[in-house]
């Protein structure tokens, strides 16, 4: 029997701490720790852990947001993104900013996910808000996860103390309003448009349709239900489309002249500490509409 | 003749009763009394906003669009001797789609008005000329370049929607791919409305030279055809009127081409008398189908281009079948 060679044993050896060295890296990330102290590159998913983030951590603990991001804060906090790298949740881009957290949103895809646990950094999954209990909550959690729980409960107790002042305020005229975009949708029971138009001393029209959350409705619906006055998301974007062609039909400027509002759409379909101004705002603006059933 | 007399009041008849169906049947179910009551008071109610501002607009631009198809499809397929030709068939609906999306998303029509009829004309005018020039030479090649055009145009409006500034324009894609007559004012039909006019001229003047081309192109010529006005004239009108069409209402399919073949057993096969009878029919077609759209009870509006392919692919087959029957 021939004796294995030296260079036969060497192989064998590399091969064993090839391996070891494989089964240790493929086991380093399968529980990502969050790193002690604060994390210093955050990678948002998420348009609306981007707005969070831009108001709660300083520019430079940023690794990029999302590009979804530039036109709601150009509305929101002009100038807040400047610098701020951009990303499209893409794995190449979560490679390039070598991030040590994640806010990503509960859509982020499964593989996003995994890509994730690769580069070692702990995903969070932040909620989209559907109440001014869920912003609260939601802006805690960033605050924690990115270290910064004093400016968390700062910016929720600069809302509350909007909130309470306005539900001190509450006007006795109830409206009904409904947001409609065209036939869209428009947002019922249990979404934060909803809670921003009661606050605001208005009822939602959309609650009395049969479904639940979000449900759409044509032009002649609209006219038979009569509300009040129509809010408007507006466009943070600004460019023409069909939607809007509709949202600007004649019988629409016509048979609501004076009772169209806009409001801005990423303080109701984000959650934000700002989203109480939002109710401010759209109290005011509803105090304008003219008093009494519509003219026809 | 007191028999086309007879198919004519028929069609008519079925005419008034659709506009009628249109008129009356919405999301909203209003009392026809409390409809036409309002129709004789003008003033601001529900059923007179809804009425005038909703649901007419909506039938007239189906009624006009209908014919349009029709009488376009009739014409094509007198001047090709084509069964199969048919603006949508040809790409010309796809051409005027892409136009018209160019222009309203990326804000020339916001600038100046009329860019959307005009760029859905150029549109249409650009795929039907290509489909005209490559396709010559026979039913398959025309059909094959038909497909081209209209694949590459159908492309180019992806492309163009999904470059397009708005977030939206992605959503409404399918409208411009099956066509919708829904929630259109009364200012997009009048704009449409004159060019729509002079395609319907264009197309009705080709009417004599239509009949004459049956016996073949060599022997129209002899006989004092023009055949390269006749194909100006149809190829303008078809262009002017699918064009200003479709800019308002996104490409409709099969009702160019149904609407000739159906009206041809009652009227007899000489092109020239098969024109009107089509276009009244491909209104009435197209008014049906949109008053069945809003009829079937779904969570979102179905789109017009659904229920005429539901209805235009059968009768496709059918062609087909009776295409192989008879050809050797």
């Amino acid at each position: 029997m021939k004796r294995p060679g030296v260079p036969a044993i060497v192989a064998a050896i590399s091969a064993g701490l090839l391996v070891f060295a494989w089964s240790g890296l493929a086991q380093a990330p399968r529980a990502p720790q969050p790193p002690p102290g604060k994390p210093q590159r955050i990678f948002s998913a998420n348009l609306c852990s981007d707005l969070l983030l831009l108001m709660l951590v300083p520019k430079e603990r940023i690794a990029s947001i999302t590009h979804l991001a530039r036109e709601p804060v150009a509305v929101l906090m002009p100038g807040a993104d400047e610098g701020v790298r951009i990303n499209h949740g893409t794995a190449e881009e979560l490679i390039r900013d070598r991030p040590d957290l994640i806010l990503a949103s509960a859509w982020s895809t499964p593989v996003m996910r995994r890509l994730a646990a690769k580069v070692g950094a702990p995903v969070a999954e932040i909620d989209s808000a559907n109440s001014f209990a869920d912003i609260r909550r939601i802006t805690r959690q960033v605050g924690a996860l990115v270290g910064e729980p004093a400016r968390a409960d700062a910016l929720v107790a600069h809302m509350d103390r909007t909130l309470a002042e306005l539900e001190r305020t509450r006007p006795s005229r109830s409206i009904e309003v409904v947001a409609w975009s065209s036939g869209t949708a428009a947002p019922g029971a249990g979404t934060l448009t909803d809670e921003i138009m009661r606050r605001a001393g208005a009822s939602n029209l959309a609650t009395r349709l049969p479904a639940a959350g979000y449900s759409s409705f044509g032009l002649e619906e609209l006219l038979a239900a009569r509300p009040a006055a129509i809010l408007r998301g507006e466009d943070r974007f600004g460019r023409p489309s069909l939607r809007d062609a509709a949202s600007e039909h004649p019988v629409i400027r016509e048979a609501f002249r004076g009772r169209r509002l806009t409001y801005p759409e990423s303080l109701y379909t984000c959650g934000l500490p700002q989203s109480a101004d939002a109710v401010r705002d759209l109290r005011a603006a509803l105090a304008k509409v003219p008093p009494g059933d519509l003219p026809w | 003749m007191v028999r086309r007399r007879g198919w004519l009041a028929l069609g008519l008849a079925l005419l008034l009763a659709a506009t009628l169906l249109s008129l009356a049947i919405g999301r909203v179910w209003l009392d026809p009394r409390v409809l036409l009551a309002s129709a004789f008071a003008p003033e601001p109610s529900l059923a007179w906003l809804i009425l005038s501002e909703v649901r007419a607009p909506r039938t007239v631009l189906a009624l006009v669009s209908g014919a349009t198809l029709g009488l376009a499809g009739a014409a094509l397929q007198g001047l090709l001797r084509n069964p199969l030709a048919e603006p949508g068939l040809l790409g010309v609906s796809a051409g005027a789609s892409l136009g018209a999306v160019l222009a309203i998303y990326f804000g020339f029509s916001t600038a100046f008005a009329l860019a959307t009829p005009v760029c859905g004309i150029a549109g249409a005018f650009v795929a039907a000329a290509i489909t005209l020039t490559v396709g010559r030479g026979g039913t398959l090649t025309m059909i094959l370049a038909g497909a081209a055009v209209s694949g590459v145009m159908g492309a180019g409006l992806s492309l163009a929607l999904n470059l397009a500034p708005s977030p939206y324009a992605a959503y409404e894609i399918t409208t411009w791919l099956l066509g919708s007559v829904a929630d259109r004012d009364w200012q997009a039909i009048l704009l449409a409305a004159p060019f729509i006019a002079v395609g319907w001229l264009c197309l009705l003047l080709t009417a004599r030279d239509l009949d004459v081309l049956t016996l073949g192109e060599a022997q129209a010529e002899s006989l004092g055809a023009d055949l390269a006005r006749t194909r100006l004239l149809a190829l303008a009108g078809t262009a002017m009127a699918v064009g200003a069409a479709t800019a308002v209402t996104g490409a409709i399919g099969f009702i160019g081409l149904l609407a000739p073949h159906l009206v041809r057993p009652f009227v007899g096969h000489q092109p020239s008398r098969v024109l009107l009878p089509a276009a009244l029919f491909g209104a009435i077609l197209l008014v049906l189908c949109d008053v069945a759209s809003r009829f079937i009870p779904t969570a979102l509006e179905l789109k017009l281009g659904v229920l005429t392919s539901l209805a235009g692919t059968p009768f496709f087959f059918w062609l087909v079948l009776r295409l192989r029957r008879t050809s050797p």
